[in-house]
């Protein structure tokens, strides 16, 4: 994929504009629009969790309030699609240190205590509880998404108002390159505007999968891939199994999720997420008869009737989502950062990608945290900080995607290998407390130490193999597909020693060698 | 009591003995007339109508009656009509067992005359020619029922005997029963050695490797010849095919060559071997055959089917039970209830079923018409319980037995009919979690029965390759489930792909697209059977796997369109009406409304809503497990068209304009 064209700026002259979000324009006459100035030291394009969690953080980091931060957003409100709404415990931590935590509590946030994973919706389900986790909190956060974006840009608001300036509905249409060709600002437009030049230290791109900053900045996304959709649909007071866990449904074409997202008139409304192929099947109306027939008998009574309810219940088609694999691209160049899914995502499976959202954000303010008291006239992030950003950033992320990946290609059971491997991992779970523990921590990114990634990688092949070997119900079964079964498996887990080693490499490498990208 | 509800017709059809195969045309349907607008709806609700009558003619409110079933509770009527093999042998068996009352004897007694071909005097397969086996059987349960051997029909069934070679060369179950009543000696039956019943299941040579009605059959048989049993029957040697000097001829037990003659000269050995000192070896089987017998009786009180439900009965009795032991009880209900009402050639009789009430069928004829206790009633039918069937199926207990109360033996043809059933459920209904409960537990058993070929086995994995049966013995295919790319299999694997299909299953799960090459290979290369030679029940399975999980330019998918298409005769039918109907259904699930469905829907339309056709002549013929490996099924045009026309309203179909409809295909 060739990168996109860089464009000059329209104009370099100060400027000094008003402007507000289209919910504002509407309201003009009421309400005035929020002033931008022409400079800024950072501006985050995307106003989502991670861009969010970035301006506080940058926030937190410049406690003497030195320094100015804007925060664009192109939806006036919040993005009209569904979208991430788990966090893993290291997520929520870093909320919590945000000080965002209690406002998203209070908003209705369900504190939830790990996964609930089901092989099929008969057989016993395995629990991987974050309790056992050591120096981390028990708990992740679960919330809806548009309540999480509009509890959090509120909070920005109220409590950094003067600090970051947060303004909705105009888009990034160009960037702005420096006499070396460093990314100086953004070009903002939104409808009925002339066009306006932002100028800045450092951009953040945090404007998700799509990322138009990343695209303006011409880095490559190559590898990126539309897998599938995901098709979700809310259900109040659902049954769950689990009450606090999040639900992981096993047996149907693809994982089928459920988790409480939030508390509100005295119930839960769950979220229920369906993996949908690439080339869907049906669409519009025809969807839900389609979720109705092919995954619903792969949940368990009574929720399965309760989100046919909800489905017959729905005005208009089911919320539809494209679920998209983004190999993490370079996260850092002179003047840009790019953070959360705009730096690499991968499938839903491990509920992982707002977690590493938030650990960008975490990152970088530690690096903000660093240099806060460089002088006047200095980036207050200075190439050694992003590159450092960067190298902190490409340990965690390349691991998380090649975890989902393999996850989820073992969950849905494509190929008898995958399903082998699947097999494997539930009686791996099923050997006690500590293997559950282990696999939670790695898949929630809690643990990211490479003999552990090894030990847990070598551990399921083993179990891949015995498990090939003893079929759980057939008393007599043929050797050959015994032997079928264990090749198949042995396949599938010797085509992951290049990438177990590259999550190992990505873990020790220096922070001076630049991952090749 | 068979009387009253007999129902005569003039129909010089109901002659041909092939009556439940007529075709809709040509006759009555071939005239192009306007159809009424609403005729497309109305038929499909006659057909709904007809499908309802018959689940209720099926249904019988006591189904565990006394013993006087005709007149002291309702007789349901048979779903499965299978050749008079089964009631021969229950009137044989009945000179040991005393259970049958006069009139069930008698009833029997009639549909089995009923059946006898007045020409020539043979009893006839499903496609009109003199069956040996059912021949011989039927001569002798005459014999039984005190019929003269001298009269003009029994002398032209023995003459009918004679020319196929004589009841020495006949099915192995009627040398069996010759072998019981003493005509003759057990040495002309093939020796099985005792020891095999010792081995482990999962050595290649033990009869746990044999398809499961070969190893219901075998296991008895064991301790039938072991004893040797011996029934009070009349003289059959009239039916042996005699040499020029009176003496029978003998029958050879293996194929020609030199492998047969080893094996013949192995045969021999292990019979004189059972006149030597063995040890406790033979007594060990013995006991464990015994042992088999008594754990494989079912919930419904058979074994497999009728005919080995006979033979683990006396067995039962040569082991020392009692004709009031509680096993011999339920065996003998068990054969009640697969007694049934067929229609005879002018009225309604009593017939032998090879099981209860089918599921396959009923499955069917509820989807045309659902009720929710009906719906209610199938789903408890779901099996529960191990069974032989997991030995070499890696899943856990789920789908559906081929009759209720089979609780030992999964049909993966029945639990495709249910699964479709259940499908087509509607939203409202109140059984639909649970319903999906039992589907998705379906599905895990529809999935461990694939071959490692691809293809699914229906009752058991490996059923259609047994290892003994390469050696070359006359009666080793008895041994197996048919062929693995006989037309059973064919039908099966496409049905069950289209069933994972239904369920969101694609090409890109390696075991579809296993299933869907393997099909493609079976059929388009055509190394046995080619394509235009199959039926058109598989040609339409196998459209409906295509037009779910094929791209419109897949080879499979255009082959068998093309083949389909091609199938069709100038008055717009496919032959009868159950092809006809499964026909149309394959064009529209390969996304037709064309031309050529649409003359197909007009062909059932006007079938079905003009005055004077006779439902109940529109059967098929579908699998069996009498002597004949079809049996007929009276219902089969009716529901199939109401399945049919439903899918091609469901899709957009319409009756156009008959002169449009003339214009042929497109």
């Amino acid at each position: 994929m060739s990168p996109a064209p860089l464009r000059k700026p329209a104009s370099t002259e100060p400027v000094r504009v008003t402007i507000a979000s289209l919910s504002d324009i509407e309201t003009r006459s009421e309400r005035p629009g929020p002033t931008l100035a022409e400079h800024y030291d950072v501006v985050i394009v995307g106003a989502s969790l991670a861009g969010c969690a970035v301006a506080e953080a940058l926030a937190q980091a410049d406690g003497e309030r030195r320094r100015r931060i804007l925060i664009v957003d192109r939806h006036p409100d919040v993005h009209p699609r569904f979208s991430g709404e788990f966090i893993h415990p290291g997520g929520a931590q870093i909320l919590d240190d945000l000080g965002f935590y209690e406002s998203l509590s209070a908003a209705g946030g369900v504190d939830v205590d790990g996964f609930a994973v089901f092989e099929n919706a008969d057989a016993r389900h395995v629990d991987l509880p974050y309790a056992g986790i050591k120096g981390h909190r028990p708990r992740g956060l679960s919330i809806h998404h548009k309540v999480l974006i509009r509890t959090m840009r509120q909070r920005l608001r109220e409590h950094r108002a003067g600090h970051v300036e947060l303004v909705e509905g105009w888009s990034v249409n160009d960037l702005v390159r420096g006499p070396r060709g460093e990314i100086a600002g953004v070009v903002l437009e939104t409808a009925g505007h002339k066009a306006v030049t932002v100028r800045a230290d450092l951009v953040v791109g945090a404007d998700g999968k799509s990322s138009s900053v990343r695209k303006l900045a011409g880095i490559s996304d190559e590898g990126r891939e539309t897998i599938g959709f995901t098709a979700g649909i809310e259900v109040h007071n659902a049954t769950l199994p689990r009450g606090s866990y999040a639900h992981v449904f096993l047996g149907g074409w693809g994982p089928i999720l459920a988790y409480p997202i939030l508390r509100h008139d005295g119930g839960v409304s769950t979220r229920i997420t369906f993996d949908l192929p690439l080339l869907l099947p049906a669409k519009g109306e025809r969807m839900k008869a389609y979720v109705m027939r092919t995954y619903l008998p792969f949940i368990p009574a009574p929720l399965c009737t309760e989100v046919a309810a909800a489905i017959r219940a729905l005005e208009g088609p089911l919320e539809i989502a494209p679920t998209v694999n983004l190999p993490a691209p370079t996260a850092a160049m002179p003047g840009l950062v790019l953070v959360g899914d705009a730096a690499g995502c991968s499938h839903p499976i491990t509920a992982s990608g707002m977690t590493m959202g938030l650990r960008d954000a975490a990152t970088l303010g530690k690096q903000a945290v660093r240099r806060h008291r460089v002088p006047e006239g200095e980036p207050w992030l200075d190439g050694a900080a992003l590159r450092g950003y960067r190298a902190e950033h490409d340990r965690y992320v390349p691991t998380r995607q090649a975890l989902a990946d393999a996850i989820y290609e073992a969950f849905r059971g494509g190929g008898m290998g995958a399903r082998s491997i699947r097999r494997a991992l539930f009686e791996y779970w099923g050997t006690g407390v500590s293997a559950r523990t282990r696999s939670m921590a790695l898949l929630s990114g809690a643990e990211r130490r490479p003999h552990v990634f090894l030990t847990e990688y070598l551990k399921t092949a083993g179990h891949a193999l015995s498990t090939s070997f003893s079929p759980q119900h057939a008393r007599h079964f043929p050797i050959g597909d015994r032997v079928r079964r264990a090749t198949c498996a042995a396949q599938l887990a010797r085509g992951k020693l290049g990438l177990v080693a590259a999550v190992m490499w990505a873990q020790i490498r220096p922070a001076w060698m630049v991952r090749d990208r | 009591m068979l009387d009253k509800t007999a129902t005569a017709t003039d129909d010089p059809d109901q002659d041909d003995p092939d009556q439940g195969a007529r075709s809709t045309s040509p006759d009555k349907t071939s005239d192009r007339v306007a159809l009424p607008p609403d005729a497309l709806t109305r038929a499909l609700d006659r057909a709904r109508t007809l499908s309802a009558t018959w689940r209720g003619r099926g249904v019988s409110t006591q189904r565990h009656a006394p013993t006087d079933a005709c007149n002291q509770s309702p007789t349901p009527w048979l779903l499965q009509v299978p050749d008079v093999g089964p009631a021969c042998e229950v009137l044989l068996a009945d000179q040991l067992l005393h259970d049958l009352t006069p009139t069930e004897r008698e009833g029997l007694a009639e549909w089995i005359g009923d059946r006898q071909d007045p020409d020539s005097g043979a009893w006839l397969d499903v496609q009109g020619r003199p069956d040996l086996s059912l021949t011989a059987l039927g001569w002798w349960a005459r014999r039984v029922m005190g019929d003269d051997p001298n009269s003009d029909s029994m002398s032209r069934a023995v003459r009918v005997v004679h020319a196929l070679g004589g009841a020495q060369r006949a099915h192995f179950s009627v040398r069996l029963w010759l072998a019981m009543g003493g005509q003759i000696p057990w040495s002309w039956l093939p020796a099985i050695p005792s020891e095999l019943f010792l081995l482990p299941a999962s050595v290649p040579f033990s009869p746990a490797r044999f398809s499961p009605w070969a190893r219901a059959m075998l296991i008895p048989y064991q301790v039938i010849a072991r004893a040797p049993a011996r029934l009070q029957l009349p003289d059959a040697t009239a039916l042996l095919l005699p040499r020029a000097d009176g003496t029978p001829v003998v029958p050879r037990l293996t194929r020609p060559g030199l492998a047969g003659d080893l094996l013949q000269a192995f045969d021999r050995t292990v019979k004189l071997s059972r006149k030597l000192p063995r040890g406790p070896l033979p007594g060990a089987a013995a006991k464990r055959a015994q042992a088999w017998i008594d754990t494989h009786q079912q919930e419904h009180g058979g074994w497999f089917s009728v005919r080995p439900t006979l033979l683990s009965l006396i067995a039962l009795r040569v082991g020392g039970a009692h004709g009031s032991d509680p096993r011999i009880r339920r065996g003998l209900d068990s054969l009640r209830n697969a007694r049934g009402l067929v229609q005879g050639r002018s009225k309604v009789l009593l017939a032998q079923g090879t099981g209860g009430t089918d599921l396959a069928v009923t499955a069917e004829l509820l989807r045309c018409a659902p009720s929710e206790p009906d719906i209610n009633w199938l789903l408890r039918q779901e099996l529960s319980q191990p069974g032989p069937w997991q030995d070499r199926a890696d899943a856990s207990a789920g789908g559906w037995p081929r009759e209720p109360g089979a609780a030992l033996h999964l049909d993966l043809s029945a639990t495709c009919s249910v699964l479709e059933t259940l499908a087509a459920l509607p939203d409202s209904s109140s059984q639909l979690s649970a319903a999906w409960a039992a589907s998705r537990r379906a599905i895990d058993v529809l999935i461990a029965m694939q071959e490692a070929d691809g293809h699914f086995s229906r009752f058991e994995r490996g059923e259609s390759e047994i290892f003994m049966q390469r050696l070359p013995w006359s009666d080793a295919d008895l041994l197996s489930f048919g062929s693995g790319e006989d037309d059973t299999h064919v039908r099966l694997t496409a049905r069950c792909l289209s069933r994972l299909a239904a369920t969101g299953f694609a090409l890109d799960d390696d075991r579809v697209a296993k299933g869907v090459g393997w099909l493609q290979r079976t059929i388009t290369d055509g190394r046995n059977v080619s394509l235009g030679a199959r039926s058109l029940a598989t040609l339409s399975a196998i459209a409906q796997t295509a037009g779910a999980l094929c791209p419109p330019e897949h080879r499979l998918r255009t082959a068998v369109e093309h083949t389909l298409r091609a199938r069709q005769r100038e008055d717009g039918s496919f032959g009868t009406m159950a092809d006809t109907a499964l026909a149309l259904l394959g064009l529209v699930k390969l996304g037709h409304t064309c031309v050529q469905a649409q003359r197909a829907a007009r062909n059932l339309v006007e079938a079905l809503t003009h005055p004077d056709t006779d439902a109940d002549g529109w059967g098929a013929l579908s699998q069996g497990f009498g002597l004949d490996p079809m049996a007929q099924d009276p219902s089969a045009g009716i529901r199939q068209a109401a399945i049919a026309l439903s899918a091609y309203l469901d899709a957009g179909g319409n009756l156009g304009h008959p002169a449009q409809s003339n214009l042929g295909a497109n």
